[in-house]
């Protein structure tokens, strides 16, 4: 059975169809990445994913289980994870105060905030903040607000984990971190769905893609698949004649 | 935290000590100590309310109705006050979940108005049902242990203590991380997991029933009052600028706020040279506070003294 089954996903808005007829299906331990051109409707499909927009028509589910209608907050309780293209920390809390709101009401939420606190502890400490434990999150630099967003995130125990764009603005060498740590994440036993531009970041973490464009599936496969599929080619580098 | 409550302990002994003092033999101080503990509800309760983002304009509204739930109780059934406060708290609690209910996924200003509207609403009504409200004449009862205004002080320092544990607690406990996280980002609250109508709503239920109490405590205080007196939309504007002026999410900023307000406020009320233009005077005082203290009193406190004696928690 697949972890997340998405059917016939069908989003307007004003008419137009920012997703359109979109099913795609990940299993347990398989990276997913949707890629696609800017406005494809990748972002969106993720807003629908976690229950932050309610779809025109198809279906989502999460284990077999039909979340399509249900609260974003349940389908956190039911194991779904996300992080946010642009980092959106909570400010007044400190780094490890963020990360404990989600240990204290995603999907684990027992114990107090004695546990809440050594989770966040211990999350800081695998993402490479376990320095900045009590930093401003204003303060953070983005490299760092994206590790921030994945503790906070990692903390509500996902099964399945949306990444909206953890790559963009970080340079070269923070880029690399960032995947060796979403392969630790992978390690955990954390399914990852991402979103992603970086073309290197698709090729080594991901075990399956789905090219998206226009709200419509354009192709899935294997990176190596995808890569040399003309369509995909075609909706990224547009044909000859449009110049 | 323990040093927070060690401060808060002592603080409780002083408020206890008040009437044993000089206060106590003088019937105009002592009347200024219950409102002073009744503003401090009002303050400390609509505090928590913003600290999940939400600035209402209810909290006179719910004063009110716990005025005319003890009264209108006591009119019906002879009802005696302290009886009576039970009643208003229940009034209370279940109006603020109804109308948080219909109201709470509006957000910022338009909470606001939301909330101002259902204010004026409840004078009207008011108006509108003499025979159980009084109208225009208003509605009288006796006074609270006949007028004793020390027994008073410790029924309204026992609604005090209440409201000060609400604030307290959502400030020490996981609750701190569910109001935080809804106040700065709803939409990342939810996918944290918070069910964000639930945090909000529940924080303006018990808000609110912090305020009808204080408002059930009044109406005997005061022996009588009337729709424009109860439903006064002053006393919701009080509500928020005590705490805004003393220092915004905390449980030390309101007490402090109403403390020095509304301190201000009866010194130029009663000095000759200010008399009637005190308004102006203290409305000066508040938009220079806005502008030049962010953070309120706690704030400037922090700032300059480094820490307080004792480190209320903010």
């Amino acid at each position: 059975m697949a972890l997340l089954e998405v059917t016939g996903l069908v989003r307007r808005f004003r008419g137009l169809a920012a997703v359109d007829d979109l099913s795609f299906s990940v299993d347990e331990g398989k990276t997913l990445a949707i890629i696609g051109p800017n406005g494809a409707g990748k972002t969106t499909t993720f807003n629908l994913i976690s229950g932050l927009l309610a779809p025109n028509g198809g279906t989502i589910r999460l284990r077999g289980a039909d979340v399509t209608r249900a609260s974003a907050h349940t389908r956190t309780h039911a194991g779904l994870g996300r992080t946010f293209q642009v980092v959106q920390p909570f400010h007044d809390l400190d780094v490890r105060g963020n990360v404990m709101v989600g240990a204290l009401f995603g999907s684990s939420r027992s114990g107090g905030l004695a546990a809440a606190r050594a989770e966040a502890e211990r999350l800081c400490a695998f993402v490479g903040l376990g320095d900045h434990l009590h930093r401003a999150v204003a303060s953070l630099t983005l490299a760092d607000r994206k590790r921030l967003e994945l503790a906070r995130a990692l903390a509500t125990k996902p099964a399945l984990l949306l990444l909206d764009e953890v790559m963009e603005g970080l340079t070269p060498v923070e880029e690399r971190d960032a995947v060796a740590l979403l392969g630790r994440i992978r390690a955990e036993g954390v399914t990852l769905l991402l979103i992603e531009h970086v073309m290197s970041t698709v090729r080594d973490l991901s075990d399956h893609v789905v090219v998206m464009d226009y709200g419509k599936k354009l192709a899935e496969g294997t990176y190596a698949q995808i890569a040399r599929d003309p369509k995909v080619i075609e909706a990224y580098l547009g044909t000859e004649t449009e110049g | 935290m323990k040093r927070d409550l060690v401060g808060w302990g002592i603080f409780l002994a002083v408020v206890a000590a008040v009437p044993w003092t000089f206060v106590g033999s003088d019937r105009y101080l002592m009347f200024l100590a219950n409102v002073m503990l009744m503003f401090m509800v009002m303050a400390l309760s609509w505090d928590v309310v913003a600290r999940t983002g939400q600035l209402s304009l209810a909290h006179g509204a719910f004063f009110g109705l716990g005025a005319y739930s003890v009264a209108i109780a006591f009119k019906l059934w002879a009802l005696p006050p302290l009886a009576g406060l039970v009643v208003a708290a229940i009034v209370g609690g279940v109006i603020a979940l109804v109308l948080g209910l219909v109201t709470l996924r509006l957000r910022g200003i338009y909470f606001a108005i939301a909330t101002l509207a259902f204010a004026e609403v409840w004078r009207t009504v008011a108006l509108q049902v003499p025979d159980l409200s009084g109208g225009t004449v208003g509605i009288a009862m006796p006074p609270l242990f006949g007028g004793d205004r020390i027994a008073s002080y410790y029924v309204i320092g026992g609604i005090f203590v209440i409201s000060l544990g609400l604030s307290l607690a959502v400030r020490w406990s996981r609750w701190n991380y569910a109001v935080t996280a809804v106040r700065a980002n709803e939409t990342v609250a939810r996918v944290m997991g918070l069910d964000v109508v639930r945090v909000k709503v529940g924080m303006f239920a018990a808000s609110a029933t912090c305020a009808a109490l204080a408002g059930a405590f009044y109406m005997p205080f005061i022996t009588h009052t009337d729709p424009f007196d109860a439903f006064d939309i002053g006393r919701s504007v009080s509500s928020l600028v005590f705490p805004i002026f003393g220092g915004l999410y905390s449980s030390a900023g309101p007490v402090i706020g109403t403390l020095v307000m509304r301190s201000l406020e009866e010194y130029l009320r009663v000095t000759p040279p200010w008399k009637d233009g005190y308004q102006v005077i203290y409305g000066l005082v508040i938009v220079v506070a806005v502008l030049f203290l962010p953070r309120g009193m706690l704030g400037l406190a922090q700032r300059y003294a480094g820490r307080l004696p004792w480190r209320f928690s903010r």
